[in-house]
């Protein structure tokens, strides 16, 4: 994912990196800007340079920053084929927005992401947090019948008290089949 | 259907329907599209010619009224899993308008005080429009209600001056926006806004939902509304419990009326605001479609929902929404967000029941009403505001096919 083609982005993207939470928070702006999505539905280039930047960014101390981070992925598509493994690698952040929005452009990627399943699995058996093991169920449904390895953990997650988990990991194991 | 109260005489009824009809249609009814609210000159005209020929219509009744009960709701079987609340502002988060430092009788009351509500019910008693004139001309035949996804709407939109003016610009276009996207940890984003919006000499007014979101990330619905001819039902006021969790973020409603009509013939409805989720459009779009049907039965004396919103979805997405019996929309074929690619926000409502709805729609291109760049319009939002037109008084539900006002140009399609 070079940004040497769009050297906007990647101002931006170092901007991001900034210490000022004002450059930061302008800089995850103008990003959310630039990723809209194309009217063909394809990902913009500026959303396939900058989906990690601005996942990490979910996890920023700013809440401005968080905000525009996660509008601008709200509106990405898949993300490209490449950033899968490196989203993999942050599912199991310990921050949770940072985690939610890593599984939730995994989830995206469909059967594309079916190198994901381990870590989802993974996900719904430890995280701390609610959101990212519902979202993780969600993910393994959006994978489909790759996700299979995934059926011990959808099972017991489908029997589980939150409702809503038990809900997702039985659409997920619906669409994974047996 | 629920029945509303209504005892209309007929023959002065049928006069103001086809006054309204005609002026409508000769006035631009069913103008659609990039436009701001083109508001029909005729109406006004033949209004002030009624008027002078001592035809004040049906202000000038005396009509017997059904008060509404503030503790009405009536829980609906209709919907597993969704429902309106027992008790109304259960879990509304109230705040304090900037207006409030204006005298007003439409305040919003505080949640553990519903009964704070005047007397005579729920709305406010009957009562002068307030001196102000509206700095913006509105139209006297028509109330204007949008919708508006203000996106990320917080600090850093608020610390732009020329975006809020826009905003600012945009609101008081309309008698009601339902807006979504406020965004901010701080309590401060709205009441700053109703100043600003204020500072022509407009009495605008919020209510505003609780922060919402499964994640630390969360969003909050409010409604701004022109208290010069819109007046809150105080006891109407809440979001809807979701026990199963099929919304991320749980509709906010509220119930309002038209105050340029005398109370007991004001257009009165519930607008029902939304945001759903754009990875489970399909799951919370069905959702909706029970929370419109229970709605719709939440209060016998109200039979005019409008759900309205950001759905991430263009109606060929409504899923079960579209298979509520003559359920219609206001926007169609015309894209709804700033870069002009999709139809996402929408006004949902049964135009059999809410026979108020004039035919009269659009949507406000941001970019070129107020002639910004795409870079400056999207500072304002990604999302055009979106509206439609409905009479000021209140219409008796169709009981058929021929009572439907088959000759106003509707481009809601009707199932």
């Amino acid at each position: 994912m070079s940004t040497a083609n769009n050297p906007d982005v990647a101002k931006l993207i170092e901007k991001l990196a900034s210490n000022d939470a004002c450059q930061r928070a302008e800089a995850a702006e103008m990003l959310c800007h630039a990723c809209q999505a194309c009217p063909n539905g394809e990902t913009p280039s500026a959303a396939s340079l900058a989906t990690l930047p601005l996942v990490r960014a979910c996890g920023d101390c700013d809440e401005r920053v968080r905000e525009w981070a996660i509008a601008a992925l709200e509106d990405f598509g898949p993300p490209p084929i490449d950033a899968i493994q490196h989203l993999v690698q942050l599912v199991t952040d310990s921050k949770p927005l940072i985690a939610y929005w890593a599984v939730t452009l995994v989830g995206r990627s469909g059967q594309s992401a079916a190198s994901a399943v381990a870590a989802l699995a993974a996900c719904i058996d430890s995280s701390a947090d609610l959101s990212v093991r519902q979202r993780a169920a969600w993910a393994l449904g959006q994978i489909g019948p790759a996700a299979f390895s995934a059926r011990p953990v959808l099972l017991q997650a489908a029997g589980q008290s939150d409702s809503r988990l038990a809900l997702l990991a039985s659409e997920a194991l619906e669409a994974i089949g047996s | 259907m629920a029945h509303k109260k209504k005892e209309t005489n007929a023959s002065s009824s049928f006069f103001w329907t086809a006054l309204t009809t005609i002026a409508t249609l000769i006035g631009g009814a069913g103008a659609t599209g990039w436009v701001m609210p083109d508001l029909p000159w005729l109406g006004p005209r033949i209004s002030a010619l009624a008027s002078t020929l001592g035809l004040d219509g049906p202000q000038a009744q005396a009509v017997e009224t059904t008060k509404p009960d503030a503790n009405s709701w009536i829980p609906s079987t209709a919907a597993p899993g969704i429902h309106a609340p027992s008790a109304p502002t259960a879990s509304i988060a109230y705040a304090p308008s900037a207006a409030a430092a204006q005298p007003s009788r439409l305040q919003p009351a505080p949640a553990s005080t519903p009964a704070s509500a005047p007397a005579a019910g729920p709305f406010a008693a009957p009562g002068p429009v307030p001196p102000t004139t509206p700095p913006q001309a509105k139209p006297s035949d028509a109330v204007l209600v949008a919708s508006f996804n203000i996106q990320v709407f917080g600090e850093s939109k608020m610390a732009k001056p020329q975006v809020v003016d826009v905003l600012a610009r945009v609101v008081r276009t309309f008698d009601i926006v339902a807006i979504q996207e406020v965004r901010a940890k701080s309590d401060a984003i709205i009441p700053d806004f109703i100043r600003a919006i204020n500072a022509d000499g407009s009495r605008y007014q919020h209510v505003i939902g609780p922060r919402l979101g499964r994640t630390a990330s969360k969003e909050q619905y409010t409604f701004i509304y022109d208290t010069n001819r819109i007046e809150l039902d105080t006891a109407s006021v809440g979001t809807m419990r979701d026990p199963a969790d099929r919304l991320h973020r749980p509709p906010m409603y509220a119930r309002f009326r038209v105050r340029t009509a005398p109370p007991e013939r004001g257009f009165s409805f519930w607008m029902v605001d939304t945001h759903t989720d754009p990875d489970e459009v399909s799951q919370e779009v069905d959702a909706l479609a029970d929370v419109f049907v229970v709605m719709r039965s939440a209060r016998p004396d109200e039979d005019d929902v409008i759900l309205l919103g950001d759905f991430n979805a263009s109606p060929m997405q409504f899923g079960r929404i579209k298979k509520i019996p003559s359920i219609g929309w206001a926007i169609s074929g015309v894209p709804t967000n700033t870069r002009r690619t999709k139809t996402y926000d929408n006004l949902i409502f049964d135009p059999i029941a809410t026979r108020e709805y004039t035919g009269r729609w659009g949507v406000v291109d941001l970019q070129n009403t107020f002639g910004l760049s795409i870079d400056k319009a999207l500072e304002v939002s990604d999302h055009n505001p979106v509206w439609a037109a409905f009479s000021p008084w209140e219409l008796p539900a169709s009981q058929g096919a021929l009572m439907q006002p088959a000759a106003i140009p509707m481009p809601v399609p009707l199932r």
